[in-house]
């Protein structure tokens, strides 16, 4: 065992890698997450299969929870963030805040009752984050809770069999004194509201790939939002944000060709009688066993060259495309009843407040920038280490990868500085 | 035998489960069973008081066999397991059934949902009555790692290993170490040129004492299983004799002219990208400065993560030395990886031009030119006519040619396209079927230089994992061959996916590495003389189990 320790901030997939191979090898890892559970983005993502596996490796998520809660080396650290760093590689001093959850995760059993009880409308104020949440414990939405918007409600703290609910409870700081730190605050979905001409949040059925993803993953499948029916004709567009100069954003982001492929052949594997048609500028199908998967997609999905400029709604049904149709060479117009934009990934927006606290540098785009520009994990300050989608887009095999990577450089940095 | 004593401890969670089942009537009924010495239940067993409780249950009443009846095992199994640990017990000794997630909670009929849970309860008690004990112990495994492939993957990976002192033996079969890299011009998007990093990765392997380079060495053979492996290498006219604990793969790939796709042959002015990196690194080669170049890929559907990054460096290359003319001809970029998208809008903006074709372009050679026709599709697919002194084509990434003789030798399995198979690509994609035994770089996937850097610290890093301390657990003979039955038919040699079987033709008989065991229980399944027992799953176990269904 060794007597070494690491912060691990963002509790993502990345962030889970890292601190599930440092505490194999014996390092006491303490793994920091703003939000309630660890798992990041990609636990409120859908698995895509239809009747064969499509690789997608959201299954990985549940999977790594699992070794972490299986792993004592492992403190978690919710609801927490971090307000301080100081030192250098070998003595970090680091200052957390952490918000109360007013459910205290070793006492909650996740029966449920509470949640049956709660009486705030639409949404309960106590919820389970996850059905693969770690802490497995409810939590509390201050902002929904009637307790604490000026109602004299207890009915969860009185009726908790297990006295897991506790009100009085405040932020709490956190001293911690660390050997390194790896950054793995993950990303934020591009804002399809910035590309004003596809009419995302004016036109009732334009949604995008992570809409998709939460209304598979709660429903297990898709129905226009205008009318409840199933989808007819669809429109996946691509680069939603991605190798954009003009926005800021001059990087490919990976993921969206092969999610957008996975999610058209999962709704016609719902709906055999869908048509697709997926407007790209080059479709990105390199990795192992894709190229094969992208030629099955071809037989029953459309491919267009060139990403529609515009959108409007004739009807809530009715959506008119216009795209530049390259092989006719004038500009097309065609009516689909749901549009898809493939959204990206871009840098988190409190990144470069992170960057700040811990004196790193941040790249051309926004991501942590790294010494070389491949994808290694090295920032400019010693100790300090990067892993998954903060650093640059990644998908879910290559944020768990990259989060490994990180966590072996961190041993490696160690072992040679004799800390 | 002793007598035994089974102890079936209850969750009502919270006092969840009790609203859909009658844990009452369960444990009245299953106290009437043989066997059955207590039957206790608990508000929340997962609490540390709880767990100190069925503990002292379990020693007070001599319990010797342990039913626990709560959640999902994917919860608390292992914790459940140590618990019984802690009470003196086997932790094989213990059976979970999950009436929680598998019935209280998806069954609101209480009396359906206390009939499945009985029977649920039931599985659980007729399968530990009958479950073996399965020891574990700790083996002593060498700390030395053999990598294969001395190219610019395996030396990272014998680096990182160095850096995680542990010692590497790294094999190579040509004369110099660093592979590919040594041919190409340049690194872009990097910054640094392919001499300084092949430079930096040399000083580093030649520097640590770690790391014994041996070059124009091969593997001649391989015997033993995982942390004891036996290595005989071939050098020169020499042969050494080495154990490992693990392997590392790093032998890359090779690159292949498809004329038969392409329709054309090469020559002079038509030529693969290796023969241009060949050109390029050495001038003296080029006799006529080329004005207009051309390169063209993405023809026989390979998706590959290497015509785009190559063809994007070796367009700037000539770009910026001999200030050509040059036109890239391909149907998608593949730009989905660290820095290329801005590569190309680099090279976009020094004056090279793209044509993406949706129909292969027509390739003429004339006087000495290559005339290339292409579909414009920006301009209405007007034909566009391209004359160029030199023509560049994409080349098929392969196998390299000693994979067949690899893995017959270290018996692991090829994938699709005749690239190394991972054990599970996702959840251990550095690790073959083989334990001990792990990939790194393209010999399995398809990677840029960057992800194929980050599969080599993977790799290296998984190898430390399983060797560093130099010991291995493993759980004894919980995989066992009765050999007065073994007929040596040999069926779960060619089953078994892990190669974890061998003969032993003195006792006629086969029998199983513990080390190299992975518990799938394929052999069980298929030995036609119901010779091999998994302790865990043994037949007459799933057969009393079905009895109560």
């Amino acid at each position: 065992m060794v007597n070494k320790s690491v912060l691990v901030l963002g509790g993502g997939i990345a962030g889970v890698a890292s601190s599930l191979r440092l505490a194999v090898n014996g390092f006491k890892v303490y793994l920091v997450e703003r939000e309630p559970t660890i798992g990041g983005a990609a636990l409120f993502f859908c698995c895509k299969a239809t009747e064969a596996c499509n690789q997608c490796s959201v299954c990985l998520v549940p999977e790594k929870i699992a070794e972490v809660k299986a792993q004592p080396q492992i403190s978690l650290l919710t609801n927490s963030q971090v307000a301080e760093i100081s030192g250098q590689v070998g003595d970090f001093s680091v200052r957390l805040i952490q918000r109360p959850r007013f459910v205290d995760p070793e006492k909650c059993t996740a029966c449920g009752v509470c949640a049956e009880l709660c009486p705030s409308q639409p949404n309960k104020a106590i919820y389970l984050p996850s059905p693969q949440a770690l802490p497995y414990a409810y939590a509390i939405d201050k902002n929904n809770c009637l307790h604490f918007n000026g109602v004299e409600c207890n009915i969860c703290s009185q009726e908790c069999p297990f006295g897991a609910i506790d009100f009085d409870r405040s932020p709490e700081k956190i001293e911690l004194s660390v050997d390194a730190i790896i950054i793995a605050t993950g990303f934020d979905v591009f804002n399809a509201k910035e590309k004003g001409c596809l009419g995302y949040g004016r036109y009732t059925n334009v949604l995008t790939g992570l809409d998709l993803e939460r209304k598979f993953s709660t429903q297990g499948s898709i129905t226009l939002p205008s009318s409840g029916k199933a989808p007819q004709n669809v429109a996946f567009i691509q680069c939603v944000g991605s190798r954009d100069v003009h926005i800021g954003n001059g990087y490919c982001s990976q993921i969206c060709c092969k999610y957008a492929m996975r999610f058209a052949k999962l709704l016609q594997y719902q709906h055999p009688e869908t048509k697709i048609t997926i407007f790209y500028m080059d479709l990105q199908t390199a990795g192992k066993g894709f190229g094969e998967f992208y030629q099955q997609c071809k037989e029953t999905i459309r491919f267009v060259r060139g990403i529609p400029v515009e959108i409007s709604e004739i009807s809530p049904d009715e959506l008119e495309v216009k795209y530049e149709d390259f092989i006719e060479g004038k500009v097309a117009k065609e009516i689909f009843d749901l549009v898809i934009l493939s959204v990206g990934i871009t840098p988190r927006k409190d990144s470069s407040n992170i960057a700040r606290i811990l004196g790193i540098n941040l790249g051309e785009w926004g991501f942590f920038d790294t010494q070389d520009h491949l994808d290694s994990t090295e920032t400019n300050v010693e100790g300090i280490f990067v892993a998954g989608t903060c650093h640059g887009p990644k998908d879910i095999p290559e944020s768990i990868a990259h989060g490994a990577q990180a966590a072996s450089k961190v041993i490696q940095t160690l072992a040679a500085r004799g800390i | 035998m002793d007598e035994v004593k089974i102890g079936v401890f209850i969750c009502n969670c919270g006092d969840t489960i009790s609203k859909s089942v009658d844990l009452l009537d369960i444990r009245a009924r299953l106290e009437k069973l043989a066997d059955v010495a207590l039957v206790s239940i608990g508000h929340d067993l997962c609490s540390p008081q709880a767990q100190q409780a069925i503990r002292k249950d379990i020693i007070d009443n001599g319990i010797n066999r342990v039913v626990i009846a709560a959640c999902s095992p994917q919860l608390y199994g292992d914790a459940l397991a140590n618990l019984v640990e802690k009470a003196g017990l086997n932790r094989h000794l213990l059976s979970v059934a999950n009436i929680r997630e598998q019935c209280s909670w998806v069954h609101p009929d209480k009396d359906k949902a206390t009939k499945k849970a009985m029977v649920q309860i039931r599985m659980a008690v007729d399968k530990v009555r009958l479950q073996d004990v399965v020891e574990q112990a700790e083996v002593e495994v060498y700390k030395d790692v053999l990598v294969i492939g001395g190219g610019i993957v395996g030396m990272e990976v014998a680096i990182e290993l160095s850096n995680l002192n542990l010692r590497t033996t790294l094999i190579e079969k040509e004369a110099n170490l660093g592979g590919r890299l040594k041919q190409f011009a340049a690194l872009y998007p990097l910054q640094v040129t392919p001499e300084e990093m092949l430079t930096s990765r040399l000083k580093q392997v030649t520097g640590s004492e770690n790391i014994d380079a041996l070059t124009s060495a091969g593997l001649k053979d391989l015997s033993g299983e995982v942390g004891n492996f036996t290595a005989k290498i071939r050098k020169g006219n020499e042969e050494i004799s080495r154990n490992f604990g693990a392997i590392i793969l790093a032998t890359g790939y090779e690159t292949l002219f498809l004329d038969k796709v392409y329709g054309f042959e090469l020559g002079d002015n038509i030529i693969t990208q290796s023969q241009l990196e060949g050109m390029l690194k050495s001038p003296g080669e080029i006799k006529k400065i080329p004005q207009s170049v051309g390169f063209v890929f993405d023809i026989c559907d390979e998706h590959s993560r290497i015509s785009t990054p190559s063809t994007l460096r070796n367009a700037l290359v000539i770009k910026e030395r001999f200030g050509s003319e040059v036109y890239v001809l391909c149907r998608n970029l593949q730009v989905d990886g660290a820095g290329l998208e801005k590569l190309y809008q680099d090279v976009r903006n020094k004056g090279v031009i793209f044509f993406k074709f949706e129909r292969f372009p027509k390739v003429l050679r004339e006087n000495g030119k290559i005339n290339i026709q292409v579909e414009d599709l920006s301009m209405a697919r007007e034909q566009v006519m391209l004359s160029c002194d030199l023509l560049v084509v994409e080349e098929k990434v392969v196998p390299h040619q000693d994979f067949a003789t690899l893995e017959s030798m270290l018996n692991i399995g090829l994938g699709p396209r005749d690239f190394y198979q991972e054990d599970n690509v996702h959840l251990y994609p550095t690790s073959s079927t083989k334990s001990g035994i792990f990939f790194a770089g393209n010999c399995h996937q398809d990677l840029d230089l960057g992800r194929a850097l980050t599969d080599a610290s993977n790799a290296a890093s998984e190898a430390y994992q399983l060797i560093s301390s130099g010991k291995m657990r493993v759980e004894v003979e919980r995989v066992v061959v009765d050999p007065d039955k073994c007929a040596l038919c040999l069926t779960c040699l060619r089953f078994c996916p892990h190669d974890a079987i061998r003969i032993d033709y003195e006792k006629k008989t086969a029998h199983i590495l513990d080390l190299a065991c992975q518990g799938c229980g394929i052999c069980a399944a298929v030995c036609p003389a119901k010779a091999i027992k998994f302790k865990d799953w043994s037949d007459d176990q799933i057969l009393a189990e079905l009895e109560v269904v």
